[in-house]
């Protein structure tokens, strides 16, 4: 399938393009976000460690016949694939965490000068995989696929402080120039445009997502955190890393130029990181077409200095680099080991690249086709919760937040990305592939219901079609789960006393 | 997951964080903060029924994380219950100390503020292990460690199933030490409760 264009970066921010610029710069963030998402939930993070090694006993026994040096190979080996798998999963749930802060504080730059909330169900109802950043030279195509090198590498051409040359480019490498505009530098056009245009203060004051603060108007509650148990993952001792070191970033309340740019700026700073001298920069190799690694040495990845900011902070761009060295170093050392399978292999669900809703259709499969449209309907609500806090009050922004977006993204989404490659299969182009979510959107404008009651429908339909999986889904025991959701309506309205308070 | 108790008694999350006498999980407990064991369960964050019931931890906020079980409403608790004394902080300057040992000295300063005595938790001072809440329970093999995709703090990687116990007890007693050792810290960083 032909890669869709989803936005089209101008070649100058103006207050001509202005509202366009910005809302182009949130479809670039929530682009992301599926994209992130499909690959670490194709990633098994917490296998039984027990039938791992014996698998990789069994396999080097076989080609050795010396049992006391396969035993100890089989044990180093078992712990390589359950770090490595729990890193990687653990480093892009916390970039994909941080492209949520980005959407929010872009749509705050967007709320406060252009006086418009974010479209992020517009931007779903074209956002397709495989998609494509139009204006970026050379352009790449953007997947939803399992972790491979391939994918990873996709992330540092998103990420990519610095510009690059495409090997699949031949003109280009034949002339080594090639004209190349960076997401970085797309804000860098927008921060320009603020700072020549928009001084503030922006008036009126409409709802945006805010840290706390107790200035007027209070805000006393937190929404953001970029940490959790899932961006958590343990070294070969098994001691807890954190994914993110720093807790300074937050969300920023838009009010004037230089807020604006702030927000502009800490998107840059966490997303592709400051091109700065003696940083690790992407540079693809002509034979692999794939980037050239860092230096990964006795299973440790060598950076640069330029790779951390003044916090000690990788951005996503060194995260991402850290975890793609680190995945073919692993791939050549079972390479070279007779009996072994594929690295990625041990640990990574068989998910086919860009499936989608009309494909599980076709399947004649109706548990997978159910079960994919309701992920499909949690992911659009959550981006019409993300939309309603921008038309609400700072009570029903906290309740719509707490109790819709983080359940739904924690428990909801993530329940169905997690199940639905193990329950499911399905075939496309003569290969069989685990189903995973398509990310497509949910047209709740087809039916009457409130979009909450279509996706108790969803549920219940389900719970129906595959006992087996999903009957637990409308338990009494398990209401706090899909029917605690807020009920939000395509005009934004909430319904009053949401939840349900007993 | 074991179902609670069918003796009406007060709700509350963990081992040594009960308000009254004869209202832990076994309901032999003589004083407040003496209860073996939750009279609730659920494994995570916007999952619970009631205020006070935020486990905390693993899924939230830093402000939400510095005030286990002090969530004033059903859905605001941070994270599940019971709180194992291997479940650590994710997000904020405590990362990495005991959740479990932050709730027990946010209970005792409640009890503090209003003169009330409380006992001392019979699981000992760092918290209810997972092997101690099956045996309170009467479960066998039960994971009462609650949420989250990155697997158990309390384990290892070596080959041998015994000794992989032993060091996953070792370094979950290191973090419960060090934890009470930090535990001034712990409280001086957290930002004031604001809701």
């Amino acid at each position: 399938m032909a890669p869709k264009k989803l936005i089209t970066i101008p070649p100058a921010v103006t207050p001509a393009n202005f509202a366009d610029a910005m809302q182009q710069a949130i479809a670039l963030e929530l682009a992301t976000i599926p994209t992130y998402l499909s690959t670490y939930y194709s990633i098994n993070r917490a296998q039984d460690q027990d039938a791992l090694y014996k698998k990789l006993l069994g396999q080097l026994a076989a080609q050795s016949g010396n049992s006391e040096t396969a035993d100890t190979l089989a044990q180093e080996l078992k712990v390589d694939i359950l770090v490595y798998a729990n890193q990687s999963a653990a480093l892009i749930m916390s970039v994909a965490i941080e492209e949520m802060l980005h959407l929010a504080l872009s749509s705050n730059v967007k709320q406060a000068i252009v006086q418009q909330a974010p479209e992020l169900l517009a931007i779903s109802k074209i956002l397709n995989f495989p998609t494509q950043l139009d204006g970026h030279e050379p352009e790449f195509p953007i997947n939803t696929a399992k972790l491979t090198l391939n994918q990873l590498s996709t992330f540092l051409q998103i990420e990519s402080p610095a510009p690059f040359v495409d090997p699949a480019d031949k003109g280009a490498l034949d002339q080594q120039v090639v004209p190349y505009k960076t997401i970085g530098a797309f804000y860098n056009d927008i921060i320009a445009c603020v700072q020549a245009n928009y001084p503030g203060p922006y008036t009126p004051v409409r709802p945006q997502l805010l840290p706390p603060q107790k200035s007027a108007p209070p805000i006393p509650r937190p929404y953001y955190s970029q940490n959790s148990i899932n961006t958590v993952y343990y070294d070969r001792n098994h001691n807890p890393q954190f994914a993110s070191t720093d807790d300074g970033q937050e969300l920023i309340g838009v009010v004037d130029a230089a807020s604006a740019v702030a927000a502009m700026q800490e998107i840059q700073h966490q997303g592709e990181g400051n091109i700065q001298p003696d940083q690790t920069r992407l540079i693809f190799d002509p034979v692999t077409k794939l980037p050239v690694p860092m230096p990964v040495v006795d299973g440790v990845v060598h950076f640069r200095p330029g790779d951390y900011d003044e916090n000690g902070e990788l951005s996503h761009f060194a995260k991402f680099m850290e975890i793609y060295s680190l995945g073919g170093y692993y791939q050549q050392k079972f390479a070279a080991i007779p009996g072994l399978d594929d690295f990625f292999s041990y640990f990574v669900t068989n998910m086919g690249p860009n499936p989608t809703q009309a494909i599980y259709d076709a399947s004649g499969n109706k548990p997978l086709s159910l079960c994919s449209q309701l992920g499909n309907a949690i992911f659009t609500y959550i981006l019409l919760m993300i939309e309603t806090c921008y038309y609400q009050d700072e009570d029903t922004q906290f309740a719509v937040f707490m109790y819709g977006i983080h359940k739904s993204m924690i428990w909801l989404l993530s329940g169905i990305g997690n199940s639905i490659g193990g329950d499911y299969t399905y075939t496309n182009g003569g290969q069989t592939y685990a189903a995973s979510l398509t990310f497509e959107y949910f047209p709740f404008e087809k039916q009457t219901a409130r979009p909450k009651a279509q996706i108790l429908s969803l549920v219940d339909q389900l719970a129906v079609a595959d006992p087996n999986n999903w009957s637990w889904l409308t338990q009494a025991k398990y209401a706090n789960y899909w029917p605690s959701l807020p009920d939000v309506g395509l005009d934004h309205s909430v319904v009053p006393n949401v939840p349900q308070i007993p | 997951m074991a179902d609670t108790p069918t003796t009406p008694k007060e709700l509350h999350l963990c081992m040594g964080l009960n308000t009254c006498k004869a209202n832990g999980y076994s309901g032999t407990n003589d004083c407040a903060g003496m209860g073996d064991c939750a009279t609730i369960n659920h494994p995570c964050h916007t999952l619970n029924e009631c205020k006070g019931q935020g486990g905390c931890g693993l899924f939230g906020t830093t402000e939400e994380f510095c005030f286990p079980s002090q969530n004033e409403c059903r859905y605001q608790g941070s994270c599940g219950s019971p709180i194992l004394s291997a479940r650590f902080v994710t997000q904020g300057p405590n990362k990495g100390r005991s959740v479990w040992q932050l709730a027990r000295k946010r209970f005792e300063e409640l009890r503090a503020g209003t003169n009330q005595p409380i006992g001392a938790p019979p699981g000992g001072p760092f918290g209810p292990s997972n092997t101690y809440v099956n045996e309170v329970r009467k479960t066998t093999g039960q994971d009462y460690s609650s949420c989250g995709q990155s697997g158990s703090r309390h384990c290892s990687y070596l080959a041998d199933p015994a000794a992989r116990a032993l060091a996953a007890d070792a370094r979950v007693l290191v973090m419960e030490i060090e934890s009470a050792e930090e535990m001034k810290e712990t409280l001086s960083t957290c930002p004031p409760r604001v809701y």
